[in-house]
């Protein structure tokens, strides 16, 4: 059963980022952390395609001597290949009964929406030929058959975004609605921050919480456990709940920032490749 | 009582809780409705927003009106509300309700009940005693009459029904004159009369008078109402004349009678016209003896209780015949038998027996036939002799042995030895039959040339020999003589009973002879007279047959028939005790056996007042109507409650109740439809979803339907569109189905009703309309038509061959066009004997539906391609043939066979 589901969820993502071409991380950085990848990165390095011969130096061992190319002439090259590496994306949803909720049969779930984004991302990710990690994960998924496994782990991943073995300068995408109170969000951000990480984070929403379309006596329970909230007249309160709901993300949008990292939001009533484009064009350029 | 024009109240104290209304109202306005509920993962940001404002919500002004609402409906329904109460009679003294529950209240029993009950139940309210006293006989003692609470009344009332006899009003006035002994103040009376007098004298009047002479007098009576009886009816030879007998009414009637069999089936009717002021009417009943035996009972319609039933017991029935020749051994050998013959006439018309004279004698017997059989035993002759003086008929053919030895049983004294006709040693030659003179019950049966006589047995010549003389020979000698004794007849045919002397037996005539002879006998003999008969099933006062009351009592066959329908003696069937069954002896005991034809009743003394019976409007209760109307806004009222708490999701309800609100007309509609489907012959379309392919289909049909009507002897009816899995296919011969090119695979329903229509027999024309001319025309039918017919059991197919009887089941055709020709149609390959070697399917292409449809204006509105009225005439030609084929099924195929048959017998 959970199988099937994760192969339904799997088969969306794979269709949703079909429609774009493959991502492709810029790498940045020359870092020890950065694997062998298949995108050239414009210099001599690890690799199999040819770069260039260059003299030889003191110091370069023996064998890395192109004896052919040496006997042509006088001097004694040595044989550089293009260093290819990949990039390492690490991926997180929120788990959690208030990710399970939807105001309206009609809508998915925002946990639903947060996976099959996640799914269609590392689709992508993956079909570039980049590392994708999950947070708890032991090693990385490569290739496109890693979506699979990367599916069925999704369930496993931690409540909070934390994992110390990530390496350094990797990529994170946080999906989630950030509804927890705003510090503790920040502490996250900060731990990923501090271990060198820099990200995007993208909070979904159900429609009826950005627009709180009850009427009428109500008591609102809060499914994660919180105290319930009655509200005699809820109508009368819409705006301030707006308005409320604005400052939470604005917030948000500053944590984040202060850190180097980026905020977008995402309302499950909108088509799931909006947000994948977004995503798209944020990792691709920054 | 409180009484607010038409409306009245029963128990008006209960309206003082009005008042308490306004309160109510308080309490509802300051009660709030318990919140909804709702899961909401942002409610800690909604937790932050504690808003200042915390008054509770108001119930809405309209669900506390309909809240109010409902209370109301409840304390008036509760107060017992009336709507027109009856006012009574605006005394209170004792009451005394007369009701007549003999036979002649049956009709309108409900309508007189109910007036009944509205009498005690005003009597009720002004809290009136009330004595009842049912005219009619009843079982055990009668009660003493004394006056009652209008509630015992009622109760006593409840359990009155009417009675199958006649009312008796001479015991009826003594009861009222003890009443009246017992009560000096006198009190008034009602009577609910069926206006009729029942006794053999005036014994209304007295009656009438004696209620008159207590206080006021009320009759009620519906003068309308035509009380009728079936008198007994009279048997004369095939003949059942029946007689209806009724109290004169002014306007003229209709009447009918049922004749029904034992099993309650209906086996004739019979109506009677009733003109103005007529007190009877009369019709026969005319049926095959066969048919007529199995009569048991006659019915009035329209329904008149026990005096319109009258049931018909043996002696209306098949006659007990009893055969006895001279030597029993032997006696039945085919051809030569001397009972052969008669066994061969007499049996289906009557009960034969077989035995000496003595054994069969023993039972009853209406006719005894004694084959050249001489009676020379002088008991015999004396047991034979009163048998016959009490209504038994004998008759006797001539022998041999009859010729040689007479005897008294004789009708006419003969001859010794037997004369001979065209034998070797004489001149004459074999007689035949001169027509039957006027007084012989053979008279009108028509002797056949080829009957001849060749011996006979002479009478010697009398007086009286004319007179007793049913048949003659041309020349003028009898041939059947009878003659009366007592109550019944010796009848002596002068030939034998089987071929040897004439040939009569074998004729037709002989046939009729015995019948009319049997006929004639007047039915079952009295025996057995003083056994007892116990009643089996007796009628009740509405005409029911059930088991018999406890008070009913056995009685003698003798006495059977001066037995007036009595409670000791309920009509019915009586017969010995323990012989129940169909086949078992039992007599009927009717009441109108006894019954003097009805007449209407003296008038009443000038002081008392006349009614019609129901001219009053019924009162009528409200209370239980306002509760239930309170109880519907409840409901309403709930809902809405509901829908305010949030609980109510509408279209979590709303969907399942206007299905099954938009359900239960539609499935009776269905059903109609089906129904109607039964009546007649009609063509069918698959519903395809497409309106214009659809009505094409339809017009298309309605054409070819109205071109086999004026072409064929077929009869079809407007052809009806159906959905295979919905709709019952069976009622169709034919099925049209038009392929469209985007047809969906049919679900599962769907397929199986096709293949089941198919392997009944039904015959589906398959059409693709992209064939031969119309090449292109739906592209993608075909695809389709693959994706439609994989799951349908289709056999393999076939070209249309040359002789297949689609091309001559009435016209003869080379080609089947339809609005395109010139591509391929398929019939199945095989010859299934199962169907009548009839495909299941026939499959082309050429847009058939098209070139039949005819608009309103009789135009075609689809031109054929390439065109020609040629080409639409052949495609009606085609229609006629696939509308033969279906319903004539390979009828016609074996017309191929015929010169091959022809040419064959040929050599």
């Amino acid at each position: 059963m959970a199988e099937a589901a994760h192969n339904i969820v799997t088969a969306r993502a794979e269709a949703l980022g079909a429609r774009l071409p493959p991502l492709v991380v810029r790498a940045e950085r020359i870092a020890s952390t950065v694997m062998q990848g298949v995108h050239g990165r414009r210099r001599s390095g690890q690799g199999d395609a040819f770069w260039q011969f260059r003299p030889y130096l003191p110091g370069d061992a023996a064998s890395r001597v192109d004896w052919r190319q040496s006997a042509r002439s006088d001097r004694v090259f040595i044989r550089e290949t293009e260093w290819e590496a990949a990039q390492t994306v690490a991926l997180w949803s929120a788990r959690g009964p208030g990710m399970a909720w939807r105001s309206r049969d009609t809508l998915p779930v925002k946990q639903e929406r947060a996976d099959e984004l996640l799914l269609a991302l590392a689709a992508l990710l993956l079909r570039g030929g980049e590392r994708v990690r999950g947070f708890g994960a032991p090693r990385a998924f490569i290739g496109r058959a890693a979506l699979a496994p990367l599916a069925a782990f999704l369930p496993e991943q931690p409540p909070i975004p934390t994992d110390p073995r990530l390496p350094r300068h990797a990529r994170v995408v946080l999906f989630s609605d950030f509804l927890a109170p705003l510090e503790e969000t920040r502490v996250a951000l900060a731990g990923l921050a501090a271990q060198g990480l820099r990200g995007h984070l993208l909070q979904i929403l159900d429609p009826a919480e950005e627009t709180l379309p009850f009427a009428g006596h109500i008591r609102f329970e809060d499914p994660s456990g919180g105290a319930p909230a009655p509200i005699p007249r809820t109508e009368a309160l819409r705006g301030a709940y707006q308005a409320a709901l604005a400052a939470h993300r604005e917030g948000l949008a500053a944590a984040a920032s202060a850190m180097g990292w980026s905020l977008a939001t995402h309302r499950t009533d909108q088509p799931p490749e909006l947000a994948l484009l977004a995503l798209f064009q944020r990792l691709e350029g920054g | 009582m409180l009484t607010l024009g038409p409306l009245g109240f029963a128990a008006p104290w209960l309206l003082l809780a009005l008042p308490a209304l306004p309160v109510l109202w308080w309490l509802l306005r300051v009660t709030p409705p318990a919140p909804k509920r709702q899961i909401f993962p942002a409610t800690r940001i909604l937790r932050d927003l504690r808003p200042a404002e915390a008054t509770p919500a108001r119930t809405p002004w309209w669900l506390l009106l309909l809240r109010l609402l409902v209370a109301g409906l409840i304390i008036f329904g509760l107060a017992r509300p009336i709507w027109q109460p009856n006012a009574g009679t605006g005394q209170s003294g004792p009451l005394l309700l007369v009701l007549d529950d003999g036979w002649a209240a049956a009709p309108d029993w409900a309508r007189r009940m109910a007036a009944a009950q509205g009498i005690l139940e005003a009597a009720k309210r002004e809290a009136r005693p009330v004595a009842l006293l049912a005219t009619a006989p009843h079982q055990g003692e009668a009660d003493q009459l004394v006056f009652l609470p209008a509630e015992e009344a009622a109760a006593r009332l409840a359990v009155l029904r009417p009675k199958p006899w006649a009312p008796d009003r001479v015991v009826a006035l003594t009861a009222v004159k003890a009443l009246r002994a017992a009560n000096s103040g006198g009190f008034e009376s009602l009577f609910l009369t069926d206006g009729l007098e029942h006794g053999a004298n005036e014994d209304a009047a007295p009656f009438l008078a004696a209620l008159a002479e207590a206080g006021p007098l009320t009759l009620l009576h519906a003068p309308a109402e035509p009380r009728r009886v079936i008198a007994p009816p009279v048997l004369e030879g095939d003949r059942l004349r029946i007689k209806l007998l009724q109290a004169l009414v002014a306007m003229p009637g209709q009447a009918a009678i049922l004749a029904r069999g034992g099993d309650g089936a209906s086996l004739a009717r019979v109506e009677l016209a009733l003109p103005a002021g007529a007190g009877s009417a009369e019709a026969a009943l005319q049926l095959p003896s066969e048919i007529r035996n199995q009569v048991v009972r006659l019915e009035l319609e329209p329904e008149a209780g026990a005096a319109g039933v009258f049931l018909l017991d043996e002696s209306f029935r098949r006659r007990p015949v009893g055969l006895s020749a001279a030597e029993d051994t032997g006696a039945d050998a085919p051809l030569i038998g001397p009972l052969f013959y008669l066994l061969r006439a007499l049996d289906p018309f009557a009960e034969l027996r077989r035995g000496t004279p003595e054994a069969l004698l023993a039972r009853r017997l209406s006719v005894l036939i004694l084959a050249d059989r001489e009676l020379a035993d002088p008991k015999e002759r004396e047991a034979l002799e009163a048998w016959v003086r009490a209504g038994g008929t004998l008759i006797r053919f001539a022998g041999p042995r009859l010729a040689a030895k007479q005897d008294s049983l004789l009708p006419v004294p003969l001859r010794a030895g037997e004369r001979q006709l065209g034998g070797m040693l004489t001149w004459e030659k074999p007689q035949t039959l001169a027509s039957f003179p006027d007084h012989s019950p053979f008279a009108g049966l028509v002797p056949p040339a080829e009957v001849t006589v060749e011996r006979q047995v002479l009478a010697e010549p009398s007086p009286r020999l004319a007179e007793r003389s049913w048949a003659r020979l041309a020349d003028g000698t009898p041939l059947v003589t009878a003659e009366s004794r007592g109550a019944g007849r010796i009848v002596l045919f002068h030939v034998t009973a089987q071929a040897e002397w004439s040939n009569l037996p074998l004729s037709g005539l002989f046939v009729d002879m015995l019948r009319r002879l049997v006929a004639l006998s007047a039915g079952v003999a009295a025996g057995e007279a003083d056994q007892a008969l116990a009643p089996l099933e007796t009628l009740d006062g509405f005409g029911r047959l059930g088991a018999p009351p406890s008070g009913a009592a056995p009685l003698s066959a003798r006495a059977l028939d001066e037995t007036r329908a009595s409670p000791r003696h309920p009509p019915g069937w009586y017969g010995p005790a323990g012989a129940a069954g169909e086949a078992a002896y039992r007599r009927a005991l009717n009441l109108s056996t006894h019954l003097p034809a009805p007449r209407l009743m003296a008038a009443p003394p000038a002081s008392a007042r006349m009614e019609a019976l129901g001219g009053e409007a019924a009162e009528r209760d409200l209370g239980p109507w306002l509760l239930a109307a309170a109880f519907a806004l409840f409901l309403v009222e709930l809902i809405a409650a509901l829908g305010l708490r949030g609980l109510w999701r509408p279209r979590r309800f709303a969907l399942p109740a206007l299905l099954l609100l938009a359900l239960m007309p539609w499935q009776a509609s269905a059903q109609g439809a089906d129904g109607s489907a039964a009546l007649a012959t009609r063509l069918a379309y698959i519903i395809t979803g497409d309106a214009t392919v659809d009505e094409t289909s339809r017009s298309g049909l309605a054409g070819l339907a109205d071109f086999v009507n004026r072409r064929t002897a077929a009869a079809l009816a407007e052809p009806h569109g159906v959905t295979p899995g919905q709709d019952d296919l069976s009622f169709y011969p034919l099925l049209y189905w038009p392929i469209l090119p985007d047809a969906p695979a049919p679900s599962a329903a769907m397929v199986a009703a096709l293949n089941d229509f198919m392997r009944q027999g039904g015959i589906i024309l398959m059409d693709t309309r992209d064939q031969g001319s119309g090449e292109g025309m739906s592209p993608g039918a075909r695809a389709a038509l693959r994706r439609v017919t994989r799951d349908l059991a289709i056999p393999p197919l076939i070209p249309v061959p040359e002789d297949h009887v689609l091309n001559r089941a009435f016209y003869l055709l080379n080609e089947l066009p339809g609005r395109f020709a010139g591509g391929q149609v398929w019939v199945a390959r095989d010859q299934d004997r199962a169907n009548d070697s009839v495909s299941p399917v026939i499959l082309g292409g050429h847009d058939w539906a098209a070139a039949w449809a005819m608009d309103r204006n009789g135009q075609h509105p689809h031109a054929t391609i390439p065109g020609g009225a040629r080409q639409r005439v052949l495609a009606y030609r085609f229609g006629t043939n696939l509308v033969m084929y279906a319903l004539t099924g390979n009828y016609k195929g074996d017309q191929v066979h015929v010169p091959a048959i022809l040419e064959r017998l040929g050599n």
